[in-house]
Formats: C-alpha cells, sequence, structure tokens
C-alpha cells in the first residue's frame, strides 16, 4: 500500500501523462505524417514488385538467421560461463561482452573489417583454409556475422544474469547431491532461460531486422539490402514518401505482432545487462564441470573470445597508429564536441521521460489501476517497434514549415535520440525507482522524514546508481547513433559516427581509425565517470559527537 | 568419528578486523549431534560450507571413520545440507525431488520409487507425492528435505537453521525425522538460535567466538 505522503502527491500522475502524451503523440504523430503525406500506399507492391518482396524476404531471412546464431549460440556460452565461475581471462570476457553491448556500430565495424575483411588479419588463415580471397565479410555472411558479434554478448549475459538468480542454495543442493548434466538442465539452468527466451529473442530480432549501419556497410548492393535501408534510400534519394510510408508500416506491422506473440508467453525477465558479479567465494563444484565438459567449455568459450577480443583489439591498435593524426584532425574535434553535446542533452531527455513515465505507472499501480499503468509503461516503448528513420521524417514533416537548417536539424536529432534511448532508459531505472518498499515508506512516514530530506537521505542513494547507467546507456546509444544522423546531419558539420563513415567511404584508413578510437574512449568514460561519480558513498551529515570522541582518543 | 582439526578459513574481500580467521577443531561420534550457536557473523555458516564443501579451507583436516573429506567433491562426502529455504526445486514434483537423492541423474529404478512413495507416507506426507513445492507449507517442504537425506543415506546431517519460523507441533514432526537420521549412524551438526531446538536435539553444544568453536557446559 502506497504510504499516506505518496498518495498525497498529485505529481507523478500529471508529470507521467505529459511524457505520455508526447512519447506517443510524437511517435503516432511521425508516423501519421508519414501516412498523410504519402496519400496512397499500396501494400500490394511488396509481393507485385520483385525488387521490394526479395528487399522483404532478405530482411526476414537475415534476421532470421542471426536470431537463431545469436540466441542459439549464446546458450552454450552463457552455461559454460556459469559453470566456471573462475578461469583466467574470464573477467576481460566480461568486460569485452559488456563493452560490445555499448560499442557504436560504426566501432564494431571498423573492427570487423580490421580483422576479417579482405585484407584483415583472418585473411591469411581464411585463404590458407578455403584457398580463396577472403570475401565472406561482405552480403549475406558478413551482415550475420556483424549481427552475432553484437547480439551473442547480450544474449549470452542476460542469460548468464538469469541463471545467477537461482537461490544460492541450490547450486549448494545441487553440487551436495551430485547433479548429474541433464538433471541440472532440468532443475536448475532450462526454468532459469526459459521464461527469457521469447522476449530476448523478439529484442534481438528486432534489433537485426532494423538494424541500418551494419546492413549499410557490408550489404553491398540490392541483393543484400533490407527494409530499413531502402526506407532510407526512399526518403534521403528518391523523396519517394508513399514507399517510406508502405515499408515503416510493414516493418511496424512485423515486428509489433512479434513483440505482441513474445509478451503473449508470460514473464517479465530483465532485458538489461547488470553488473557481472561474481558468485559468493571459495570452490563451487559442479559435478558437470568435470570431463568432456571441460573441453566442450573451452570450446565455446575460445570461440567467443575469438569472435569478440580481436574486433576490439583493433579499434585500440589502429586507433594508436592513428594518435599522431590527432593534433592535426581540424574536422574531428568539433565533431567529438558536437557528438558530446547532442549525446548529454539525448541521456537526460530520456532519463527526464524515463522518470515521469515510472512514477506515473508507480502512482497508478498503487491504486490498483494496474492497465492504466501498463499502458503508460507500454507508450514509453512503443519507440521500439517504430523505426527511428520514421519517428525523425514524421517529425520533420510535421515541423517543416517552422524547423530551418542547421541547429534545428540537429535538435531534432537530439529528440529522436532520446526516444530511441527512452525504452533502454526505462528498462535500467524500473526496478528501483520505488526507492523505498512500502514498510520503508511507513516507516518513514512515522518519523516525519518527507520532502527533501527523505529525498536526499533514503531515496537518491538507492536511485543514484541505475540513474548513472541509464544516462550512460543512453548517452552512448545518441554517441553511436547514425541512422537519425545520416538523414539530417549536415556533411560539413558531421557528428563522430557521420565523420567515420565518410572517412571509412573514402579509404582515410589513419583517419577513421583515430576517430573510431576517440569514440571508443568518449564511451569508456562515460561509463567510467558515472560509475565512479555514484559509487562514492553518500555525504550523509557529520556526526559531531563521533568526531569530538575520535579527536579525544587521539589526543 | 567426524574428526575436524584447525579447519581454518580467512575471508579475503574483509575489512581487517572486520571477520576474524577461522580455526575450527571438533570431533563428532556417529550418530551424536553437536549444536552450534553464536551470533550473526560469528562464523556458523562459514564452518558449515568448510564441511559441506563450499568453500576451500586455507589448512587444516576434516576426516570421517579416518578417510580424508577434504579431498573428495561435496557430492562423494557423504554429507547433505539442510538449508533455512530453497531445499527443493520449484518445478519439480515432491516426489522427485526426493528423487533427487538417490539417482543424480533423474532415472528412477522402480524400487527407488517404491522407496519415496512409503518414505512420503512414512513422514505423514502421503497423497502429496505429486504436488510442486509451492504448494506444501513450510513444515512440509523441510520433512522433504529431510526425508532426502534419510533416503539418500547420510553419513553426516548438516542442519542450518532448518526449524526456523515454524510451528511447535511441526517442530516436534521434524525432530523426530532427524532422531530417525541419527539412529541410522549420522552425525549431525545443528546451527540453531532456539533453545528448544537445541534442547531437543543436541547431545553436546559449542559456541562460535572469535573464530573458535568453544564448548558451552
Amino acid at each position: 500500500m502506497a504510504s499516506r505522503w505518496a498518495t498525497l502527491s498529485r505529481w507523478p500522475p500529471g508529470l507521467g501523462l505529459a511524457a505520455l502524451t508526447a512519447v506517443v503523440g510524437l511517435g503516432l504523430g511521425s508516423l501519421g505524417a508519414l501516412l498523410w503525406q504519402a496519400r496512397v500506399v499500396q501494400p500490394a507492391m511488396l509481393w507485385q514488385e520483385p525488387w521490394l518482396a526479395a528487399v522483404l524476404r532478405f530482411t526476414v531471412w537475415q534476421a532470421t538467421l542471426s536470431t537463431l546464431l545469436a540466441v542459439g549460440l549464446a546458450v552454450p556460452v552463457a552455461l559454460a560461463l556459469a559453470r566456471r565461475p573462475r578461469f583466467p581471462g574470464r573477467a576481460v570476457l566480461l568486460r569485452a561482452m559488456e563493452l560490445s553491448l555499448v560499442l557504436p556500430t560504426l566501432i564494431g565495424l571498423f573492427g570487423l573489417v580490421a580483422v576479417h575483411g579482405r585484407r584483415g588479419w583472418a585473411a591469411p588463415l581464411w585463404e590458407w583454409l578455403v584457398g580463396a580471397e577472403s570475401g565472406y565479410l561482405y552480403g549475406l555472411s558478413g551482415i550475420v556475422l556483424a549481427h552475432v558479434f553484437y547480439n551473442l554478448p547480450l544474449s549470452a549475459r542476460l542469460m548468464l544474469q538469469s541463471l545467477e538468480t537461482a537461490p544460492a542454495a541450490h547450486w549448494r543442493l545441487a553440487s551436495q547431491l551430485g547433479l548429474t548434466r541433464t538433471t541440472l538442465w532440468r532443475t536448475l539452468e532450462w526454468p532459469r532461460l526459459k521464461p527469457l527466451l521469447p522476449r530476448l529473442s523478439a529484442l534481438v530480432f528486432t534489433l537485426c531486422f532494423t538494424s541500418f549501419a551494419i546492413v549499410m556497410t557490408l550489404g553491398g548492393g540490392p541483393r543484400s539490402s533490407t527494409l530499413e535501408v531502402a526506407l532510407y534510400q526512399a526518403l534521403k534519394f528518391d523523396h519517394d514518401l508513399a514507399l517510406a510510408a508502405l515499408l515503416a508500416l510493414t516493418q511496424l506491422v512485423i515486428c509489433l505482432s512479434l513483440w505482441l506473440l513474445a509478451l503473449s508467453r508470460g514473464g517479465t525477465p530483465s532485458l538489461v545487462v547488470g553488473s557481472a558479479a561474481l558468485p559468493a567465494g571459495g570452490r563451487w563444484h559442479r559435478r558437470d564441470g568435470v570431463g568432456v565438459s571441460r573441453l566442450t567449455d573451452a570450446v565455446w568459450l575460445t570461440a567467443l573470445a575469438a569472435l569478440l577480443l580481436p574486433p576490439l583489439v583493433a579499434v585500440v591498435l589502429a586507433g594508436l597508429t592513428g594518435l599522431p593524426d590527432l593534433p592535426r584532425s581540424g574536422s574531428l574535434w568539433p565533431a567529438a564536441a558536437r557528438s558530446l553535446v547532442m549525446a548529454l542533452g539525448a541521456g537526460a531527455g530520456a532519463l527526464l521521460l524515463a522518470m515521469a513515465l515510472l512514477a506515473g505507472s508507480r502512482w497508478l499501480r498503487a491504486r490498483r489501476r494496474a492497465w492504466a499503468a501498463l499502458l503508460m509503461e507500454g507508450g514509453g516503448q512503443l519507440i521500439l517497434v517504430i523505426p527511428s528513420l520514421v519517428l525523425g521524417t514524421g517529425l520533420f514533416l510535421l515541423l517543416r514549415p517552422t524547423l530551418g537548417s542547421g541547429w534545428q536539424g540537429y535538435a531534432l536529432v537530439v529528440l529522436v535520440n532520446a526516444l530511441m534511448a527512452l525504452p533502454f532508459a526505462m528498462q535500467v531505472v524500473r526496478g528501483a525507482l520505488p526507492g523505498l518498499s512500502a514498510p520503508e515508506e511507513r516507516l518513514a512516514d512515522q518519523f516525519g522524514i518527507r520532502g527533501w530530506a527523505r529525498l536526499r537521505w533514503l531515496v537518491w542513494p538507492r536511485l543514484r546508481r541505475p540513474l548513472a547507467l541509464a544516462l550512460a546507456y543512453a548517452m552512448t546509444l545518441s554517441l553511436g547513433d547514425f541512422s537519425v544522423i545520416a538523414l539530417f546531419g549536415s556533411p560539413s558539420a558531421p557528428t563522430l559516427p557521420m565523420l567515420l563513415y565518410q572517412q571509412l567511404g573514402g579509404y582515410r584508413w589513419q583517419g577513421a581509425a583515430a576517430t573510431a578510437l576517440v569514440l571508443l574512449t568518449l564511451v569508456v568514460l562515460i561509463f567510467a565517470l558515472l560509475g565512479w561519480l555514484t559509487r562514492r558513498p553518500p555525504r550523509y551529515p557529520c556526526n559531531h559527537n563521533a568526531r569530538e570522541e575520535r579527536h579525544a582518543r587521539v589526543s | 568419528m567426524l574428526e575436524c582439526r584447525d579447519l581454518s578459513f580467512h575471508y579475503d574481500r574483509c575489512e581487517p578486523g572486520e571477520m576474524p580467521d577461522f580455526h575450527f577443531s571438533f570431533r563428532l561420534a556417529p550418530g551424536e549431534c553437536l549444536s552450534v550457536e553464536g551470533p550473526s557473523g560469528s562464523g556458523k555458516s562459514t564452518l558449515l560450507g568448510l564441511l559441506a564443501g563450499f568453500l576451500e579451507p586455507a589448512g587444516g583436516t576434516l576426516a570421517w571413520q579416518g578417510q580424508d573429506l577434504l579431498a573428495l567433491p561435496p557430492w562423494e562426502r557423504g554429507i547433505t545440507t539442510v538449508f533455512q529455504e530453497h531445499n527443493l526445486f520449484d518445478q519439480l514434483p515432491v516426489w522427485l525431488n526426493v528423487g533427487l537423492g538417490l539417482a543424480p541423474d533423474m532415472k528412477l529404478t522402480r524400487d527407488q520409487q517404491t522407496r519415496i512413495r512409503s518414505g512420503l507416507a512414512e513422514v505423514g506426507l502421503e497423497g502429496l507425492h505429486d504436488r510442486l513445492p509451492g504448494e506444501l507449507s513450510g513444515g512440509q517442504r523441510q520433512r522433504v528435505a529431510l526425508l532426502r537425506a534419510l533416503l539418500r543415506g547420510s553419513r553426516i546431517l548438516l542442519l542450518d537453521e532448518p526449524f526456523s519460523g515454524l510451528d511447535e507441533t511441526t517442530r516436534g514432526g521434524l525432530w523426530a525425522l532427524v532422531r530417525r537420521q541419527r539412529a541410522a549412524g549420522a552425525a549431525v551438526v545443528l546451527v540453531s538460535h532456539d533453545r528448544d531446538d537445541i534442547e531437543a536435539l543436541a547431545d553436546r553444544r559449542c559456541r562460535l567466538e572469535g573464530g573458535r568453536l568453544v564448548p558451552i557446559a
């Protein structure tokens, strides 16, 4: 039951409603604007136009294949990581997995090209094995490889997190009873993974289905193009709003149907990766950890390391070689400043919207209006199924009469990025937002701890870390954005991802390496700085008596 | 005889002085019950973790009838722990939860299944054969866990406050089950704060002080 003071507050529902109106209004409004401008949408084109049918087929096929591989291979990887809580390099592997979650797509692509490209590190090995030039990075295989590079670590981390939610007593019991591999799978592992799979698969499929930068870079021609790239071409080059609307609607219908199916499968597991914690100290015996599983686990973990580490190392090494060029790189620093300012704006926007929606939803839930609460939270997730290009274009069309060029275009990008980051920010903050449990709230009421004191000393210490993490996620998403900015950004005033794309396209390898390194450094710095700021213990009011006692002891 | 000699442990991640270095020594005959008391953080769970093989000792010896237990993984030590909660796997029915003690691969023979059925009847759980743990009361869940330990034929039974929060009648039934294990030759280490539990079961009492076991007269 909510406390009396929470009951009296009228702020949460008002703010929540305002945020919901803004988010749903902008989302549906942009879609409506596109449809309105398009006038005529002909769904029959999807099967009558051979190239469009081919694009749709390829989009579904690459997303399905990527999802199957990323989620399917994540299962043995997560099991191996759970089975081996202590091995040399585990921490590095987990950090690399976390880094790949927030790595801007173009940096990952840069690393993948450096390793798997025609003249990449792996090329000689490929030529030796296959006897032909390495060209697998382009086309379907390359797109799937890049999608697996990004989504396998995400899936494996979420699965590992889920496995670690099993009570320690269950693992100890399993160890004591000597449960075999099959029994462990049946009793502990599968029950933890099963509820996660529908939503995780839907998430990975949506990410692969709407993937833009990867397909733009590795797609190589109409045979391997996706709806999102076709949408970009329709808007940017052909100015064909009818086609853009049709593509956007197709994408929306497919993704939305999939999410509805996944959500109907029950369970609401978290889809946000928390911090990697080691199990409690001491040995953690598992009967299935010996024998042949030593070998199979080693194979899976080595394969994961081979997938993740070389591209990351390649980015850093290439960046180091580009370091001497940094001071002379005229466009790099303005691009970095631009990116950072926009990321800060988008991050703050996403966070404020997330807080307002969650506070409103919590207020409603406390009054047993579960449906209204679900609607408020669901409104924030709506953005997941609306392509960012559609959001940007729709808003552009809505605001066109007043929207000028220059900074206004960038403001639009900030707004769209804030909306795109909103679902992720909400996921991170959701668990922590109440700040206080109902009994704690009653206790606080009893002692009269209200207003600022309550927020400062009781709620804020619990909220600050998740808020910082959400801000870091949202800023990183904006920092790495290369879809909306491609539409509205000016080539003469690029952000870091735009600059990187220009440099890669112009074969300016050295410059691209330096840009990639700066972008990567910014991402790492944001997480490190926010993590450091919120790790320090809060400064509680000074206990004068204790200080005097200490002084007395010393003297 | 269970012989524990200077079994030691140190928590690496603790601030200096926050936790003492632990050095445990005691002897326990088959069928005997030793109670361990002490405030929170005094090392009761550490002791049980070391005995069960969940924690790796820094030194010392642990043997049962002369056999070195430290060299064995937890599942070969013949030790069963009954925790305060989470003793059962939520998605398995009662009979399979008991069955895990007999067949870790869950391939139960007809004879084993009969033993489980009659065991459940003996401890007053007939008719609950196919229930899930979530459908049982706290006392019934602990009875299932103790029955599993009994059927498993554990040589050493570690009880980590398994009777907390249960009413007197329920506890009485569980004490009887523990006594059956003792009669079958199991040595029992009981961690409890409850005077009734201790008086009902323990032959000898110890308190944890400064990381060491001190006998209570």
